[in-house]
């Protein structure tokens, strides 16, 4: 599989790689609502079929301090989510992905085949959005 | 041991199970075929020195091939490789027999070129019985045993796995064969040659699959070796096993493979076998020794599981599964420094598990993170210390991301 420069080199800095949440429990299904104010934790999809992510955030008087993901996933996905992590952190927290999954997948030329791992990328980050907001 | 023709720029290249790369000496032989104002002839006109000289080289080729794996020289049949040699096996001695049996046994870890001819002649109507190794990826000659039916004409099993190196025990499944009595035998030995013993008279097979590029020969020639041994059961016969032919236009090879002889590809593949034949042994020795400092760096990563038998295995090959790390990344990660063959054809969102190491019982997702590794005669110390460095800052990194 050939890969944008965009997509090698995110897949390969990783930037924002991490958690914020070092003793919680995590999930790998669904939103988990924490005990440390204001950080949140939202995951999406499943190891055993090939795809998960998991966002952390911190928020703070509407805004996203700052935004860690874990990916056990492919260099797109891997690279699309480190992007939404770096795109988000320092902005005003907002419900949506910083770009539409089309635009995502545009801007890193993810093939059509692999859409459905650039949806599984906005549940997480979704899912920690509602964790926030709940 | 000389030098890679490779680039010390490029990736370190441990897919020799894929292909080798072409030996100089190889190449230079070709090269003079080539260039050569005597051998260009086609060998089929016998009647002038240019056609009579090409002949010769291709009869000494033949002659070289049939050495360095035990076989009678007009046991030999040239074709293009051996996916062509697995298709004029099965579907030769398919439609010769199809009056005495419809079913075939094969295995389910069989490379493509044997799987899908068997698919192929499922959808004609035939019957087969596809084996399944145990979790070491060996078949028990039990498992033919029972698998054979009074109408079986054909088994086809390969010496040597493409994907975790496993031998099988080629002569035990021959005499199984031979005790059924109707049914022959056909190996492929692609992966074999040069890298454990082949040894088709006394092996017993009736017929073996061969490739020259698999051995530090060129793309585009390969072999089927025809036994003149006759099966019990066909006993009345003329000669050993028959082939009905799938290509027609020349009559070359016995009628059973039509076609102009590529002289310089065919001479190439003699002198690939004949190098492999005299260096097998040292350079098995010195390849296993790679393999095993390969599978020391890579086991003290941590988290890595070896697929199939760790002693009836070729020495140039190691198929590992690494846990908690996705197969694609893994792949995309490494392939800039390291040239491998992933366990799994993930380039797409399908992400197709290898089918070998699912019917070893390997789960979906190690069959995914699985790497072979297939070193080869020009694979340095070096080459293995680069892998073993690269994948040691990889997988933890990996690792770390996923959260494993």
């Amino acid at each position: 599989m050939r890969y944008s420069e965009l997509t090698r080199r995110y897949f390969e800095s990783a930037p924002h790689a991490g958690v914020l949440l070092h003793d919680a429990v995590s999930s790998c299904a669904a939103a988990l609502r924490v005990a440390t104010p204001g950080i949140f934790r939202g995951a999406a999809g499943n190891r055993e079929r090939g795809t998960w992510v998991q966002f952390d955030i911190q928020v703070q008087a509407g805004l996203c301090l700052d935004a860690r993901f874990l990916a056990f996933a492919c260099p797109h996905t891997i690279a699309v989510a480190a992007w939404v992590a770096e795109q988000a952190s320092g902005s005003e927290l907002r419900t949506a992905l910083p770009e539409p999954v089309a635009a995502l997948a545009q801007r890193f030329e993810v093939p059509a085949e692999k859409m459905g791992r650039l949806l599984i990328v906005e549940d997480a980050w979704l899912a920690a959005i509602q964790a926030a907001r709940t | 041991m000389s030098e890679s023709p490779a680039s010390s720029e490029l990736p370190v290249y441990l897919d020799n199970a894929a292909t080798t790369p072409v030996d100089p000496r190889v190449a230079a032989r070709m090269a003079q075929v080539l260039n050569s104002d005597a051998e260009f002839g086609n060998p089929a006109s016998s009647s002038h020195g240019y056609g009579n000289s090409a002949a010769a080289s291709i009869e000494m080729a033949r002659a070289q091939v049939a050495a360095a794996v035990g076989a009678d020289a007009d046991e030999v049949i040239w074709t293009s490789g051996a996916t062509e040699a697995n298709n004029l096996a099965i579907f030769g001695v398919a439609r010769y027999y199809r009056d005495h049996g419809r079913h075939l046994v094969t295995a389910r870890t069989e490379h493509k070129a044997v799987l899908d001819p068997c698919a192929e002649l499922e959808r004609r109507g035939w019957k087969v019985t596809y084996l399944v190794p145990g979790e070491s990826g060996i078949i028990d000659p039990a498992q033919l045993a029972a698998a054979l039916r009074p109408d079986t004409v054909l088994v086809s099993l390969m010496h040597v796995n493409n994907e975790i190196g496993v031998v099988q025990d080629i002569a035990a499944m021959a005499e199984v064969c031979a005790r059924h009595g109707q049914a022959w035998l056909h190996v492929d030995a692609a992966q074999a040659v040069g890298k454990c013993s082949v040894d088709f008279a006394g092996c017993g097979a009736h017929l073996m699959s061969l490739s020259a590029h698999k051995v530090y020969g060129p793309k585009g020639a390969g072999a089927l070796l025809t036994s003149k041994r006759r099966a019990r059961m066909h006993a009345g016969a003329r000669a050993g096993v028959q082939l009905t032919a799938l290509q027609f236009g020349g009559g070359q090879e016995r009628g059973l493979r039509s076609g102009t002889l590529a002289t310089h590809q065919i001479v190439g593949m003699g002198l690939a076998f004949q190098l492999a034949d005299e260096m097998s042994g040292a350079e098995g020795r010195r390849i296993a020794d790679l393999r095993d400092r390969l599978w020391r760096g890579v086991a003290a990563i941590g988290g890595a599981l070896r697929n199939g038998d760790a002693q009836r295995v070729v020495p140039n090959l190691l198929n590992v599964s690494f846990e908690g790390v996705e197969g694609e990344s893994l792949l995309a990660a490494i392939s800039p420094r390291i040239a491998v063959s992933t366990g799994s054809a993930c380039t797409s969102a399908t992400q197709e598990a290898s089918y070998v190491l699912r019917a070893l019982g390997r789960s979906e997702i190690l069959s995914e993170s699985s790497l072979r590794f297939s070193l080869g005669r020009f694979t340095q110390e070096r080459d293995i210390d680069t892998a073993i460095a690269v994948l040691s800052e990889i997988v933890p990194r990996l690792r770390r991301i996923a959260g494993a």
